[in-house]
């Protein structure tokens, strides 16, 4: 069960890793500072976007890989210790973030092709919406997790 | 007007394609492969439960994975305009079967005779697929001169709607 917790943790950092990147990309896409960078917000808004696409995506494949890895212990461990408990929403809440995570990830391609160098005006809004949307399937899958393993976490 | 570019069209119709067919393969169950996690072993296609649940999630997902990956190949293989028709129709068929089979089922609650045809997917299916054969005809020259890249989202979204719709009984146990 130690190797599952630790995997678990990882998989958690990770996502904390990729919660920063991308919010602070789809904050600086959707509201870039005009003028130079003064207190805490603005200078979170002011960071140069293009330079975390490689990040976001490597880290969201990363952090993708890993949660099916411990998917495959959660569905014959804490999941029915959940469904014995009449745990219903948080198994559905879970079920969701798999076809969210796949979604995201299916994004990933036209994410990448939309941040290409030298940006392409063509695709500004696309590559705006896209960036938020993964953003929102980030937060989303990011609590949706806090709330699964809240609920009946390995070891618990 | 200039062309989109193939890599462009390739990755907004990997992500369209992907999305529409996850959405079958999990409300069919076609997964391409099942994993029993208990026993740790894997078979081909659709299997049942043994010794412990079985995972079609994987399976789903090698599913949609193939089938976009060849439609996408498709897709940045024929002219634009094409692609974007093939889009626009089956966006509009998708939201018109929606909302004529709700109606349709509306109305047959409220009905104070017996309209049992109303209950007919396929009835539906035809219908929508007419009003969006009708749409696409009348759409405007430039709805389908370039590809739009807001499929990218929209059809991910409305396929997340779809997925989440089907996980209600989870919620209202």
């Amino acid at each position: 069960m130690a190797f599952w917790t630790t995997l678990l943790i990882i998989h958690g950092l990770l996502a904390v890793a990729l919660l920063g990147a991308i919010t602070h990309q789809a904050v600086s896409a959707w509201m870039p500072v005009r003028s130079k960078a003064g207190n805490f917000v603005t200078r979170f808004r002011a960071v140069p976007s293009t330079s975390y696409v490689t990040a976001i995506i490597v880290l969201y494949v990363v952090t993708f890989v890993m949660g099916a890895w411990i998917y495959t212990q959660y569905r014959f461990t804490s999941r029915l210790a959940l469904e014995q408990l009449r745990f219903f929403k948080t198994v559905g809440v879970f079920e969701m973030k798999e076809h969210v995570a796949t979604i995201g990830m299916i994004l990933l391609p036209a994410y990448w092709a939309f941040w290409r160098q030298p940006l392409s005006e063509d695709y500004a809004a696309a590559r705006k919406n896209v960036t938020l949307l993964l953003a929102i399937i980030v937060w989303a899958n990011f609590l949706v997790g806090h709330i699964a393993n809240n609920a009946r976490g390995f070891g618990s | 007007m200039m062309a989109s570019s193939k890599l462009a069209v390739f990755t907004i119709v990997f992500g369209v394609a992907y999305a529409a067919i996850y959405v079958i393969s999990t409300e069919l169950n076609l997964p391409l492969l099942t994993y029993h996690p208990v026993i740790g072993e894997v078979d081909f296609l659709w299997t049942p439960e043994r010794r412990g649940p079985a995972m079609y999630w994987y399976g789903w997902m090698l599913t949609s994975l193939i089938g976009a990956v060849v439609l996408a190949w498709i897709a940045s293989a024929v002219p634009e305009a094409w692609v974007q028709r093939v889009i626009l129709f089956g966006c509009l068929a998708a939201v018109a079967y929606l909302a004529l089979y709700a109606l349709a089922l509306f109305i047959y609650d409220k009905a104070t005779v017996e309209l049992e045809f109303l209950k007919s997917r396929s009835l539906s299916v035809v219908a929508a697929l007419v009003v969006a054969a009708a749409i696409s005809f009348f759409a405007p020259t430039k709805w389908n001169q370039r590809l739009w890249p807001g499929w990218v989202c929209v059809v991910p979204i409305g396929a997340l709607g779809v997925l989440a719709y089907y996980l209600t009984p989870y919620f209202t146990r």
